[in-house]
């Protein structure tokens, strides 16, 4: 790994103006456990690397105001996983967190860096898109929020602009019963990156969502409103055609060596359907 | 005795350390003034070097040496354990990814590191190369290796290296009711050691001194002895316990290269890889083996006939000693009137194949328990009854000339079928399978044992087995321990330093229990008889008086410790008592394999697994593996070694293979795209048992036992999934893709 310089900022105004005197120079550490990785492969070769864990603003790691959850971005999986109210409120983040990388892993590893890092197959974001999370900025211009769906933009590409970190991801608490599952497909069961990663909803009104990711270069939403895929009753037949438009925008990579695309193809469609059965038995239990 | 000595469940010497840290392997060492030394590699197969431009890299501060091929005594040397053509570095030419080209040493491993990225090779990407049995056998196709390297050799101008035939009988004589013809195909896999290889060297006096994660270190003083032209003696080489060797680390790879950096430099220097570098230096060697299964109408069968083709790599290591034990027991453990084999060993641009646990069995096994299986379901028989109907009895000549059945091994068929519940009825959507594997043993072996008993009653053994997590310290420790009555606690077992340390000939085979065993039971054997020496002269008493047992020694009216004994014996002052035992099992010319087996290793695989049918996804229930052991010295690391065979197979079974691009490049480099598996990947339940009958050649009657719970895996998962799904796969690993593919391609 080449030598480079380290800053441990105290503040979130001190991080802003590290990133934004260094630019593309500077690269954030939180958990770490992708950018050193990157570093040691030298696939990034930053001079400097600017520390985010001694930010007091970013603590407590979850906080809870009534109407929303924030989690600060530097809140590891574990906490997230382990945390009573996101466990009542959010399930199927729970459920994606407790899959990110290993045990050693998921100890260091933020909800914030899973995003940032801007892989296609991170495991939090068809949740975070199915919860409508919203993704709160810090930068030179002042403090911003945008929404989890316009922040994720394409391999190793958020909206984060020259001197942006974020400071946290906020979710609104569903005030109507919702049912939500969140699903993956890798090749073995202990620690694996994903080549399907998806997340269902159904909610008041017959509406149901599906979020998925790892077969295009984002993760992508799509809802239905037809009630036909909430309804468990609804023909095969049906469902399938909407399955087939909901999954019509996944163009899994010709290269990959996790898995064809017909497979990929077939098991959003198997994975779909499980993950929606779950889903609407999780709203009948809510509602 | 059972508390330390033979059978007792000893907790393993040394794991503590091992578990907690404290360990020191190879990478924990630290030499004064030490170089540290990266590899200069293309990021391609097959490559003419055109030149090598080192003044970028020269430039980065601490850097030393820039060593190429053209700093080596010319023409570059060349060594291997079987024949002479690996060079120290590439020469001319890369023959596979990875293959190191350059090596730097510098003072810290970031300069070492940034200065192996600004060396440039100037190189030419050669069409045509060799990355599959189909490519080498084209007749188009270039040579891997230059014919000068075997130049009176008929193979010498073509991509295989050798042909081999063996059987007895005459298959086209035969007549069967069925035959059934198949090919099955066995991946490239890597060991994946969790200690990466490593190797240092430092000039030592006149000669040198040479540290390796090596399993065969006398071979390894033998390479350097011959590579620098020193003697035995001016050559030492230092073996740490190994994190794991598996077969990877048999022979000699990267140490000649660094002790040439060590002399060139004058000073230490060390080279320890990468866990991709690991996957460029060492894998299995992957098979396509077509059999022709004749059996009778009530599956007794007929004939066996055998093409075994091995894709070995760009160098031969031991490859084709691999070809011949792998193929020369593909019949298996059964009864078969007639056996035909033609085993090939084939060339080619990939990483040089080598030693891995099951050494060549796996693929066959593959191929032979398959197929039977697929016999018995078109004959209507139960494929227990089918294993049952022709396995060999003991005492059995099963293949002519060699060691006849060495065990009663129904008994183990009919354990691992009655522990899976073979007659009990199966639930829907799941499979079962049972499938048999044999092993050879050493066929010749020469190990060297002493052991000291020291004045106060304590025992140091010498023994040059490499302990690599198999926990040899402890087996032998157990050995001294029955043998001089002394408790663990006060034994100490040395090993890893050819100075110190009499000659072994290798750690492999699953041979050190029997042949490094009965070593260090001869060298207490002759404590104990200079011991008797001793007390008849000191007591004087005639020497059949005497008696030693369990620690205790008895003349007529007293009975004494052994210690006491050896103080008495000893007189005022003091010293200890030195013994030294061998086993020595010889060459015999006259077999095809250069010796009959010392033992078989025989194991029973049963497996219960279910299919999702939705995503091809395979999830193993149980998992039952019973050995033939002869005498378990220790249960605890019995059931270690095969639980770590079972899953290692599982590996091979479900997941795990080399991926290569167009160009011979391995994509999946490394943790992230190999997947060995976890501990969330094991079945849901796990049970080896052993039979013991005591009938092995070892002390005590003990067999080995290292590799077994290996060898049958994959058909036993097999055949279970034909069971649970009606597919039949012919191809490895069973990943879910490919289950899937196989479900889709019958809808």
């Amino acid at each position: 790994m080449k030598t480079f310089e380290y800053a441990r900022p105290s503040t979130v105004a001190e991080a802003v103006a590290l990133l934004e005197q260094h630019g593309p120079d500077a690269e954030l550490l939180a958990g770490g456990t992708d950018l050193v990785i990157e570093m040691r492969n030298a696939w990034k070769v930053p001079k400097v690397v600017i520390d985010l864990k001694r930010i007091d603003e970013l603590r407590p790691a979850i906080r809870e105001n009534g109407q929303w959850i924030s989690i600060s971005s530097t809140t590891v999986m574990t906490d997230i996983a382990e945390d009573a109210r996101i466990q009542k409120y959010f399930p199927a983040l729970v459920e994606s967190a407790v899959v990110v990388g290993s045990v050693q892993i998921r100890a260091r590893a933020t909800l914030a860096g899973n995003i940032c890092n801007g892989s296609p197959a991170a495991d939090t974001a068809p949740p975070l898109l199915i919860y409508r999370a919203v993704v709160a900025i810090a930068g030179p211009a002042g403090r911003h929020k945008i929404p989890i769906d316009d922040f994720i933009v394409g391999p190793g590409k958020v909206a984060l602009g020259r001197g942006e970190l974020v400071t946290g991801i906020e979710l609104p608490i569903p005030r109507q019963p919702i049912g939500a599952a969140y699903t993956r497909l890798t090749r073995r069961r202990g620690t694996d990156l994903a080549s399907i990663t998806l997340c269902c909803s159904v909610e008041e009104g017959g509406v149901a969502r599906i979020a998925y990711g790892s077969v295009g270069p984002r993760a992508v939403l799509v809802e239905d409103s037809s009630g036909v895929l909430a309804d468990p009753g609804a023909p095969d037949e049906r469902k399938s055609e909407i399955l087939d438009e909901v999954f019509a925008d996944a163009s899994p990579s010709l290269r990959s060596m996790r898995a064809s695309p017909d497979y990929r193809r077939a098991m959003l469609r198997v994975l779909g359907a499980r993950a929606l059965q779950t889903a609407i038995d999780r709203f009948g239990d809510a509602s | 005795m059972k508390a330390d000595g033979i059978g007792a469940a000893a907790h393993r010497l040394g794991g503590i350390g091992r578990v907690t840290g404290h360990q020191q392997y190879l990478a924990d060492i630290r030499l004064a003034d030490m170089l540290h030394v990266k590899l200069v590699k293309l990021d391609c197969a097959r490559a003419r070097i055109v030149s090598v431009d080192k003044s970028a890299a020269e430039q980065v501060p601490g850097v030393r040496l820039i060593m190429t091929a053209d700093d080596l005594p010319q023409p570059v040397p060349r060594f291997g354990p079987q024949f002479q053509d690996r060079p120290i570095l590439a020469d001319g030419e890369t023959k596979y990814h990875g293959e190191p080209v350059a090596a730097v040493a510098a003072d810290t491993k970031e300069a070492a590191e940034e200065a192996a990225r600004l060396v440039v090779v100037e190189h030419e990407v050669l069409e045509g190369g060799v990355f599959s049995v189909a490519d080498a056998l084209d007749p188009g196709a270039p040579l891997v290796q230059d014919p000068s390297i075997r130049a009176d050799d008929q193979w010498a101008r073509t991509n295989i290296l050798r042909e081999h035939r063996f059987g007895w009988g005459d298959v086209d004589a035969q007549e069967a009711d069925l035959v059934i013809e198949n090919l099955y195909e066995f991946p490239m896999v890597t060991h994946f050691a969790i200690e990466p290889h490593g190797f240092m060297a430092a000039p030592d006096g006149e000669g040198i001194a040479v540290w390796s994660t090596i399993q065969h270190p006398y071979l390894l003083q033998k390479t350097i002895g011959k590579l620098l032209k020193l003697p035995l003696s001016k050559v030492r080489v230092f073996a740490p316990d190994p994190g794991g060797g598996f077969g990877g680390k048999q022979n000699p790879k990267l140490e000649p290269l660094v002790a040439y950096i060590a002399l060139h430099t004058g000073r230490p220097a060390r080279l320890v890889l990468t866990l991709e570098e690991t996957f460029q230096a060492v894998r299995r060697a992957s098979a396509e083996v077509t059999v022709r299964t004749g059996l009778n109408s009530d599956g007794t069968l007929v004939f066996e006939d055998f093409e075994c083709n091995f894709l070995i790599g760009a160098y031969v290591d031991i490859a084709d000693r691999v070809v011949t034990k792998g193929s020369y027991l593909a019949a298996g453990p059964y009864r078969v009137p007639a056996v035909r084999i033609v085993a090939r060993g084939i060339l080619s641009h990939t990483t040089p194949s080598t030693a891995f646990r099951g050494f060549g069995i796996p693929q066959v096994t593959w191929a032979r328990e398959s197929n039977l299986d697929e016999g018995a379901r078109a004959l209507g028989i139960d494929r227990l009854e089918i294993r049952l109907h022709n396995l060999a009895e003991k005492g059995e000549e099963f293949v002519p000339g060699d060691t006849p059945a060495d065990g009663h091994w129904v008994q183990s068929v009919q354990r691992a079928a009655e522990l899976i519940g073979w007659d009990q009825p199966l639930a829907p959507g799941r499979g079962r399978g049972i499938a048999l594997g044999l092993k050879s043993g050493p066929t010749t072996g020469l190990s060297y044992s002493t052991v000291r008993l020291l004045a106060d009653g304590s025992v140091l053994v010498f023994s040059g087995t490499s302990d690599m997590g198999q926990g040899a310290r402890t087996v032998f420790a157990q050995i001294a321990s029955q043998e001089l009555g002394v408790p663990l606690d006060r034994i100490s077992v040395v090993m890893g330093d050819s100075s110190v340390v009499p000659y072994d000939q290798q750690t492999s085979a699953s041979r050190s229990s029997v042949l490094m065993g009965t070593a260090v039971f001869n060298a207490c054997l002759d404590i104990r008889n200079k011991l008797t020496a001793l007390i008849a002269a000191r007591f004087e008493v005639p020497e059949s008086d005497i008696s030693i047992e369990g620690g205790v020694v008895r003349i007529p009216d007293v009975e004494m410790t052994i210690t006491e004994a050896l103080q008495a014996g000893l007189g005022p002052l003091g010293g200890e008592l030195v013994g030294n035992g061998e086993m020595r099992k010889d060459k015999d010319p006259s077999h095809p394999l250069g010796g009959s087996a010392a033992f078989f290793e025989f194991n029973t695989t049963a497996i219960e697994l279910e299919v999702d049918p939705g995503t091809g996804e395979i999830t193993i229930l149980r998992h039952i593996t019973v050995g033939d052991v002869g005498t378990a010295l220790n249960p605890l690391q019995v059931a270690g070694q095969d639980e770590g065979a079972a899953i290692m197979g599982l590996g091979h079974t479900l997941m795990e293979h080399y991926i290569f691009d167009e160009d011979g490049r391995i994509r999946n480099l490394g943790a992230i795209d190999y997947r060995i598996p976890t501990s969330m990947d094991l079945p849901l339940q796990m049970r080896s048992d052993s039979i013991e009958n005591a009938d092995g050649p070892g002390p005590y009657g003990v067999k080995g036992i290292s590799e077994g719970a290996l060898l049958a895996v994959s058909p036993a998962v097999g055949s279970a999934v034909t069971e649970a799904t009606g597919l039949i796969i012919r191809d490895l690993p069973l990943t879910p893709q490919r289950v899937w593919e196989a479900m889709t391609e019958r809808a």
